[in-house]
């Protein structure tokens, strides 16, 4: 056990996959000399040599391009810097990447991962706050994983790269060097599809998943603070979602509250309620809340802190479930 | 390819300039400025006040020789690093500052000024360039639109759509690509195996220009020739600057990594503002008083737009609910109602 | 005065920076972005430049440490100025030991809370009515408790029996209460000497082979004297009393479905027997239900005949749209007074209920009045 962030338990990870399988290989802008923008492939170039790709300005092309290797019998590992940067590939992820199993019945698989970036919170310029995630999850034919933690993400990245269907790995940007927690060496797997009951507690159960998780946490603090008995539950897998810790959180806790990043409207926070609703809806005792980012463009800079839930909104609509 | 220079590395004319004495200053204090803009932006980013920053220095020629091309009127479509350029075509320190501070009135320039905000993603601006120079023609009037890049758009699926558009419907599109050498940590030769990306016009079926793009003169000259071609409904022109990113990719980034202080002081040699001082000293138009002057006049009017800006109250919560329709959406009141009842 | 400038996040997500380099020592003199400090994060070594012109007071870290976000970097402030450190809140890289994975619910139950099952409506329900859902036996879907359940459960009020409405009674009701929300009624009794009536009636009956309803007498009857008192054949439109010129009297029809108002148009002019086929085939129609819409729609006034169900007096209620109705009752012997002796009459009960609102209670008698002598003079 090593005490690492989650950028370099990633690192860690991918330099794991890279020395344990040949077929393993990593593509991206500026992921090789450089390290990536984030530095989570700090090293491997010097490592791993042609297996760390440096490619040109082009998204589709890289994952156009991992598709077709993937199909040849590797294991690539594509990054896209921003989760804003992702929609020249979106072409490729939603009418190749997703489909392929489909069409071709079986015969082609694409097991790629993409690695991407996501969500706002540290200040940057426009597109680069993103947290699309639901365009992904409303995608067939793909995964999508949301880790929140260091631990977590290392584990979930080596399931993604063993897996047999492309999974979208998404990376919540702030809290790449927020946390530090002990990492187990070597190989090891957190299974694609498994939610993580982080806290028991039995008045109200939190859903939460990637950078929002820190923050349901702090609000769970909060609210036990108060003699309320929360139950906190990360996703980590966004697609697909773990419907039985949810269901059986809420059927024990008859009060749901989903925290998500991304805007409302058919949102995580949306399906959340929705699977609630047509498995637990004769233990609630009240209405599903949702607290999540707006349906506007995510404010820059000196505004972007009216969008991101916080911590005191998340312990508000914990609040409104338990008035009634 | 042949590459345009007029002005040489020692600032000796080599060809024939293309403005007279008095606009040569005023072009050479148009880049002072926007060196003294450049390493305010640095500074203020390493300070907390800015986001993220991306410098252009070195690409000064670059950026006002081709906007000294424009008339008033004419679009600019440009980058994140296309500051200096957007100034020369009259969008307010001011706006420029504020977009960094991560306000959304940065990307407002006043009416008149026709210039977009910058493009944060790479590579979708171009064909913006291509639409706007398309509906001028349909309207009748006899405005060009120029749009900036690097080598790296070059690379994105968005540059073939661009000038593949531009040159099938021959619209006044002038497309000027600083060839800066990196992308981020991507070279140019990684980028592209052409040996030039002005040769890249050629399958498209337009011109495409190789100029020194730290001869303020050069890309003066070619952009101008591109201009008048796009004006008199020649179509469209690919011209290519090759120049040199001094700084690193923004301030988010460590060019040590990738590339070596051995590139950047041979680039440093080939400085656009030292070479046009060089032209101006030798025909008796430039002393060091009136540079050091030019310079503390555009830092108090830099430092005096830091100030309103900094001044100037962010926007409430609800200024997000109003920028997304003419009229907010029914689920948008109601989650401005679900926000403010939150923050009471 | 002394400026804290604080660490900023110099790199998109950064946390904590190391110093490097000082590179004024405390106590020297420093410009407006003159570089002060090299840090080195996870991404980069940068200068840090001055945000003021001064002196520098304050480093906030050795040489070789490291500062968090948010934490004192360097403080500038007058030549020889004293500045102490107060109280900082830095934002740190939170270091935690690996969450403990509780579980994935295995033991989660696999149905709902039995003691809940049940819709959110049939919750409020039983909370506005005080009863513990726990100790409700269900009786719907899946052991679903019901409203019914719910009812039943406060207990005492016996067995009831919960039937739909059908669309036509519930049509009925809407227009009901739409007329008796609306419309201030008023009603005036009154009664009429039947007798000659009722023999006119069996003789045109007999002379003509017909039936002949009691309703065709009165409305031919009635019809000029609704000419006469205009309000009586008018409706109430927002603040207009729209007055008719043209007489299409309603009756009640009894049917399965509830009591139905049929449509004879034009009556002034036409003879009883006339009125007497359309009184006819209309209620038959309704009674089989196959009346068309239009034959029950725009009556002026409205008839409503009781008599066959006995039927004394009563307070019938306005048809919406109208401003009066005319309940009549069965004809009963009774002791009259005729000619200063006593005499035994067959007396009609009438009952006019009208819209207080365009009738005064004198004209409301006066016409009740009239409609009497005109049933009396019959014979």
């Amino acid at each position: 056990m090593t005490e690492m962030n989650m950028a370099q338990a990633l690192n860690d990870a991918l330099d794991v996959a890279l020395s344990a399988d040949d077929r393993v290989v990593l593509l991206g802008e500026d992921i090789g000399v450089t390290g990536g923008v984030f530095r989570v492939t700090d090293g491997l170039h010097e490592r791993y040599g042609p297996r760390v790709i440096d490619t040109p300005v082009a998204e589709s092309g890289i994952v156009g391009a991992a598709f077709g290797m993937a199909i040849g019998g590797l294991r690539p590992v594509a990054e896209i810097q921003f989760l804003g940067f992702a929609y020249p590939a979106f072409d490729q992820i939603v009418s190749h990447v997703g489909r392929i199993r489909n069409r071709s019945n079986h015969r082609f698989t694409a097991p790629l991962v993409i690695r991407i970036p996501f969500g706002g919170g540290i200040g940057a310029a426009e597109h680069h706050s993103e947290s699309s995630e639901a365009i992904f999850v409303h995608t067939p034919g793909i995964k999508v994983v949301a880790p929140a933690t260091p631990a977590d993400a290392k584990g979930l990245l080596l399931a993604a790269i063993i897996d047999s269907d492309p999974v979208v790995f998404l990376e919540p940007i702030r809290v790449y060097r927020a946390i530090k927690e002990e990492v187990p060496e070597g190989h090891y797997t957190v299974p694609i599809g498994e939610a993580k009951v982080v806290r028991e507690g039995s008045d109200v159960t939190l859903v939460s998943y990637g950078a929002m998780l820190r923050d349901a946490g702090r609000a769970a603090d909060a609210l036990e603070a108060d003699g309320v008995s929360v139950e906190l539950i990360d996703l980590r897998t966004l697609s697909p979602m773990d419907h039985q810790t949810v269901v059986g959180s809420a059927r024990k806790t008859g009060r749901v509250v989903a925290v998500v990043e991304g805007h409302r409207t058919a949102s995580l926070a949306s399906e959340i309620a929705a699977v609630v609703q047509e498995q637990a809806l004769y233990s609630l005792l009240a209405p599903v809340e949702r607290v999540t980012g707006w349906d506007t463009v995510v404010p820059l800079r000196r505004t972007e802190h009216h969008y991101i839930p916080n911590p005191d909104r998340i312990a508000a609509a914990a609040r409104r479930t338990l008035a009634g | 390819m042949d590459m345009l220079r007029i002005l040489d590395v020692d600032g000796s004319l080599i060809g024939e300039s293309p403005v007279d004495l008095n606009e040569a200053r005023r072009l050479f204090a148009a880049m002072v400025t926007a060196r003294v803009y450049d390493r305010k932006g640095s500074a203020l980013q390493r300070q907390g006040r800015f986001a993220t920053y991306a410098q252009f220095e070195g690409q000064e020629a670059a950026q006002i020789g081709a906007v000294a091309a424009l008339r008033p009127d004419d679009w600019l479509v440009g980058t994140y690093r296309d500051a200096a350029a957007m100034w020369m075509q009259g969008y307010p320190w001011d706006a420029l500052l504020l977009g960094r501070m991560g306000d959304e009135r940065g990307g407002a320039p006043p009416v008149g000024v026709n210039v977009l905000p910058p493009s944060i993603t790479v590579g979708g601006h171009m064909i913006h360039a291509v639409g706007l120079a398309w509906a001028e023609r349909m309207k009748g009037t006899d405005r060009i639109a120029l749009t900036l890049f690097g080598d790296g758009a070059t690379s994105e699926g968005d540059f073939h759509e661009a000038m593949n558009f531009a040159a099938v419907y021959t619209t006044p599109t002038v497309f000027l690509c600083q060839n800066n050498g990196w992308a981020i940590s991507m070279s140019r030769a990684g980028q592209t195996a052409s040996e030039t990306i002005a040769q890249k016009a050629d399958a498209y079926g337009m011109p495409g220009v190789l100029v020194d793009g730290n001869d303020l003169f050069a890309v003066l000259t070619a952009t101008r020739k591109a201009v008048r071609r796009a004006r008199a409904g020649e179509g469209p022109t690919l011209v290519e600057a090759l120049t040199y990113r001094i700084g690193p990719h923004t301030t988010s980034d460590d060019a040590g990594r990738y590339r070596s202080d051995d590139d950047i002081a041979d680039w440093r040699k080939k400085d656009p503002i030292e070479r046009l001082r060089a032209h101006l000293r030798s025909a008796g138009a430039w002393d060091e008083a009136w540079e050091r002057e030019t310079e503390e006049a555009a830092s108090a009017e830099i430092e005096a737009a830091v100030s309103r800006a900094e001044a100037l109250e962010p926007f409430a919560a609800e200024g997000m609910f109003d920028r997304m329709y003419a009229k907010p959406t029914g689920a948008l009141e109601a989650q401005r109602r679900l926000q403010q009842g939150d923050a009471s | 005065m002394a400026h804290e400038f604080r660490l900023p996040d110099i790199g998109e997500g950064l946390t904590e920076a190391t110093v490097v380099r000082w590179l004024v020592p405390v106590g020297g003199a420093v410009a407006l972005d003159q570089p002060i400090v090299e840090l080195e994060t996870d991404k980069a070594v940068v200068d840090i430049p001055a945000p003021h012109a001064g002196f520098v007071l304050h480093h906030g870290a050795a040489e070789g440490a490291t500062l968090p976000v948010g934490a004192i970097l360097v403080v500038i402030g007058e030549q020889g100025e004293s500045w102490s450190a107060t109280a900082t809140a830095p934002r740190r890289a939170e270091v935690k030991a690996a969450a403990p994975i509780v579980g994935n619910l295995e033991e989660a139950p696999d149905g709902d809370d039995d003691r809940f099952k049940a819709l959110p409506l049939v919750r409020r329900l039983a909370a506005s009515m005080g009863v513990d859902l726990a100790g409700v036996t269900g009786t719907g879907p899946g052991g679903r408790v019901t409203r019914e359940d719910v009812e039943a459960a406060v207990g005492g009020a016996g067995p009831v029996e919960r039937v739909r409405m059908s669309p036509t009674r519930l049509a009925i009701a809407r227009n009901l209460t739409r007329s008796w929300q609306e419309i201030p009624h008023v009603t005036t009794f009154g009664s009429a000497d039947a007798s000659g009536i009722l023999s006119e009636r069996s003789r045109i009956g007999e002379a003509s082979g017909r039936q002949i309803p009691l309703e065709a007498i009165l409305m031919v009857a009635i019809a000029p004297l609704l000419a006469e008192y205009p309000s009586f054949n008018a409706s109430v439109e927002g603040e207009t009393l729209v007055l008719r010129k043209y007489y299409d009297l309603g009756f009640a029809v009894e049917t399965a479905e509830g009591l139905m108002v049929a449509v004879v148009r034009g009556v002034p002019g036409r003879s009883i027997e006339e009125v007497s086929v359309d009184i006819v085939e209309l209620a038959a129609a309704a009674r089989e239900r196959t009346i068309a819409r239009e034959d029950m729609r725009g009556a002026t006034f409205t008839l409503s005949n009781i008599g066959a169900v006995g039927g004394g007096h009563g307070t019938p209620i306005i048809p919406y749209g109208t401003t009066a109705i005319l309940s009549v009752g069965r004809a009963a012997e009774q002791p009259v007074v005729r000619d200063g002796k006593i005499a035994i009459g067959r007396q009609m009960p009438l009952s006019l209920s009208y819209d207080h609102r365009v009738v005064d209670g004198a004209l409301g008698r006066e016409f009740l009045g009239a409609v009497i002598a005109a049933i009396e003079v019959r014979g």
